[in-house]
């Protein structure tokens, strides 16, 4: 902090030291990309996390929020603030110093309207294009169509007789000025449709449906011969606006939606939502439900990465020994384990503010344990089993490396950053609950490659297994809830908090104005950063291995668009 | 090498994991704390809506029921579950103050309309009264506020008197909150 200060005198307006963890500052909009350099060059802020927008109506401003963090230098966040007036937003693009930053900002600008000077590619990412100029995260937004003139659709007979519904805005509003101007820009066809150069080139779709992952997205490669010469990603295609949902939920309400971004990851995701809410009330849960806790964090990793491996193999063909049905039989035991703590399967809204939602059941260690036992000797099975099978190794090994500059600079976390050599875990980068007490290592690889990416997440399976043993033969008794007010009204104030989720790094922003909603929830999910990571990744690959290359990455759709 | 894998298929294949079930004449079977359909426990709800209230679906309507208990539940009105709503978050069942909503482990849900998903507290209940002793109650009921109406008429006379006679009104007070 001190440095920064001394660096450049007058530049921070503000700035508040949470924990030794957590910095906030707001700084001069004018000189936000010199202090992101100096920071990043100077003090290890290799990685950069994400960044929100909020929109503060009521003092006529807009703020944006950067997180930048390390990767292993150090585990300080820093969440820098900017500040710029509402009727003419603008801030300096971050795109020059992270290359990441590219679709936070997008993502931003579409959402609020401000514009980032310097950004390569304005382009609207997750909103279809009738809703792009209305900026639906803005706080005076009335809904689209306008409910409070309760216009819907507007209807054409065309001189074919058929009648389409328009969802635009009427040409006479737009001139009116009472619907604002949609900004230009070409669409993605057009985009990609640009950068054809020759006849030999081509352009491949694969999806909005298909097989490379659960969820629909666009991959379009543009092909010379057999090798992707570029590729272009359009997501949004589920985009459920969970985050402006959640600001008209009460606190307790928002938990049911965090479920709902990943189903594979409903634990995780509850567990960081909670906590940004437990740190903005200034509560800890009791000993016990932070060991009720790590168990289901760590079952729910199991029975994530079985199911992620188990779908990608059969995508790679391999039939023959239908790995894919084992995976499913094993997990079938994990999510009845789960089941029997939380009574449901996939979305559990589990976990509460300062504590769980109930007890284990009686005989829960007894039950577990022998599955644990058996999971670890199949996981073996399996590690072994693709070893030696010489088709899947072939179409594996040395297939779309990564190497750990480049995992770095494109923003991957998780099981794809640990293959690439990278020991980046939150559980041990920004330990929370009970994780620093317990003992387990952080799983990597030095090949890259996406063989070894489906391998670090077999190991993080026997991993996990020795978490949960020791969890459950350390876990006291006692109570399971922390004491709450009646009503959960935060005091103002803004938390972030982070947990490593089955796929990576997942973060919760919550601001709090006061009131019993929150003000501003932001998620910053490790899909959007493979998703993100995915057309470089792909350039110059053969398009056989598109899909090992894309399905290694173990990528869910519905956590990118929310 | 592929023979090892096929190795693996036979073993498992051999082993007696049961995989598939024969359902629906063969359910799996749910552990204690299962998130199914609720139940709801008639003879103690008392009407609060706490739970509608709660609900981030806005599910839960409270409609006129005739089982309950009138004693505790003045209006009659119990919860209605909207299941082409309901998620099974559960926090209902935490929200409810005298813990008569609890989830079952029924799970099954079908109908030909979407009014038949709704179910009416007749379906969830799963502890009502009797005819016999719903009029038992209400004569209860009915013979309590009488006897409160009486108490209140008393009251009022007494603080009349009281304020006559020129008495501390607060005394008359204890009289009024009783039988509540
Ligand atoms: S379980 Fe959840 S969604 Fe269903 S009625 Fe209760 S609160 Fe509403
Ligand atoms: S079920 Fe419980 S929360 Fe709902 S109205 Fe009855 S008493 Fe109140």
């Amino acid at each position: 902090m001190s440095a920064i200060q001394s660096a450049f005198p007058g530049a921070v307006l503000e700035s508040r030291v949470e924990s030794d963890r957590r910095l906030w500052i707001t700084v001069d909009p004018k000189r936000l990309v010199e202090i992101t350099q100096f920071l990043r060059d100077k003090k290890d802020f290799d990685h950069y996390s994400g960044a929100a927008g909020i929109d503060r109506i009521n003092e006529n401003l807009f703020e944006v929020v950067e997180i930048l963090t390390s990767h292993g230098a150090h585990q300080v966040v820093v969440l820098m603030k900017v500040k710029v007036p509402r009727d003419k937003p603008s801030v300096r693009s971050l795109t020059g110093l992270y290359w990441n930053a590219n679709w936070y900002e997008r993502e931003i600008w579409e959402m609020f309207g401000i514009n980032f000077e310097g950004h390569p590619e304005l382009y609207p990412l997750l909103l279809p294009d009738e809703l792009v100029g209305y900026w639906p995260w803005r706080k005076d937004f009335k809904g689209y169509p306008d409910t409070t003139t309760g216009e819907r659709a507007i209807e054409q007979v065309g001189p074919d007789g058929y009648t389409e519904f328009k969802i635009m805005p009427h040409p006479e509003l737009i001139k009116a000025g009472v619907v604002p101007e949609r900004p230009k820009y070409p669409t993605f066809r057009e985009r990609e449709e640009a950068e054809i150069k020759s006849d030999s080139e081509m352009i491949m779709h694969m999806g909005p449906q298909h097989a490379i992952v659960p969820g629909p997205f666009l991959l379009d490669l543009l092909i010379e011969g057999e090798r992707v010469k570029k590729a272009f990603l359009d997501v949004g295609y589920i985009h459920k606006g969970i985050e402006k949902i959640m600001e008209n939920r009460t606190y307790l309400q928002g938990i049911v939606y965090t479920d709902r971004m990943c189903y594979l990851a409903s634990i995780t995701n509850n567990e960081a939502y909670c906590g940004a809410v437990e740190r903005l009330l200034g509560i800890t849960p009791p000993e016990r439900a932070q060991y009720i806790r790590v168990i289901l964090a760590e079952l729910s990793r199991i029975q994530s990465h079985l199911l992620g491996t188990g779908e990608f193999l059969t995508l790679l063909g391999a039939a023959t020994y239908s790995p894919f049905q084992y995976m499913i039989i094993d997990r079938e035991d994990i999510v009845y384990l789960m089941e029997s703590i939380t009574g449901a399967r996939i979305t559990h809204t589990f976990v509460r503010f300062g504590g769980v939602r109930n007890d284990l059941p009686d005989g829960f260690a007894d039950k577990a344990r022998p599955i644990l036992k058996r999971m670890r000797e199949r996981t073996e099975e399996y590690m072994d089993l693709l070893h030696s099978d010489p088709i899947y190794t072939r179409r594996m090994r040395g297939i779309g490396v990564l190497s750990p500059g480049d995992a770095r600079r494109l923003g991957v976390s998780g099981p794809p950053l640990r293959a690439s050599d990278t020991p980046y875990d939150m559980r041990r980068e920004d330990p929370i609950l009970v994780y620093p007490d317990l003992d387990f290592k952080v799983v990597t690889r030095k090949a890259g490659d996406a063989e070894a990416r489906v391998e670090v997440r077999l190991e993080e399976i026997l991993e996990s297994i020795h978490i949960i043993e020791q969890c459950l033969d350390r876990i006291p008794d006692g109570p399971i809830q922390e004491k709450l007010p009646k009503k959960i009204k935060p005091e103002p104030g803004e938390a972030y908090y982070r947990v490593e989720d089955p796929r990576g790094e997942m973060g919760f922003y919550v601001v709090s104005d006061g009131s019993e909603k929150p003000y501003r929830v932001k998620v910053r999910g490790p899909v959007y950063a493979y998703m993100q990571a995915l057309p470089p990744l792909l350039e110059g690959a053969y398009v056989a291995d598109v899909v090992a290359i894309a399905g290694s990455m173990d990528a869910c759709t519905s956590e990118v668009d929310r | 090498m592929v023979l090892k894998s096929l190795k693996y298929t036979l073993k498992t294949a051999l082993t007696t994991t049961e995989v598939t079930r024969l359902y629906p004449e063969v359910m799996m079977e749910l552990p204690a704390n299962e998130r199914g359909i609720h139940e709801l426990d008639a003879t103690t709800c008392i009407g609060c809506g706490s739970c509608a209230r709660v609900c981030p679906n806005s599910c839960i309507e409270l409609v006129p029921y005739r089982y309950g208990n009138p004693l505790k539940n003045r209006k009659m009105q119990f919860p209605q579950i909207d299941y082409g709503r309901c998620t099974f978050c559960g926090l209902c069942v935490d929200e409810c103050p005298v813990s008569c909503l609890k989830m079952g482990k029924r799970t099954e849900i079908a109908g030909w309309d979407r009014k038949d998903i709704v179910y009416g507290p007749d379906r969830i209940a799963v502890k009502k009264f009797s005819d016999r002793e719903v009029a038992e109650l209400e004569a209860e009921a009915k013979r309590q506020a009488e006897e409160k109406k009486k108490a209140a008429a008393a009251a009022a006379k007494e603080k009349a008197a009281k304020a006559k006679g020129k008495e501390n009104k607060a005394k008359a007070k204890p009289g009024e909150g009783g039988e509540a």
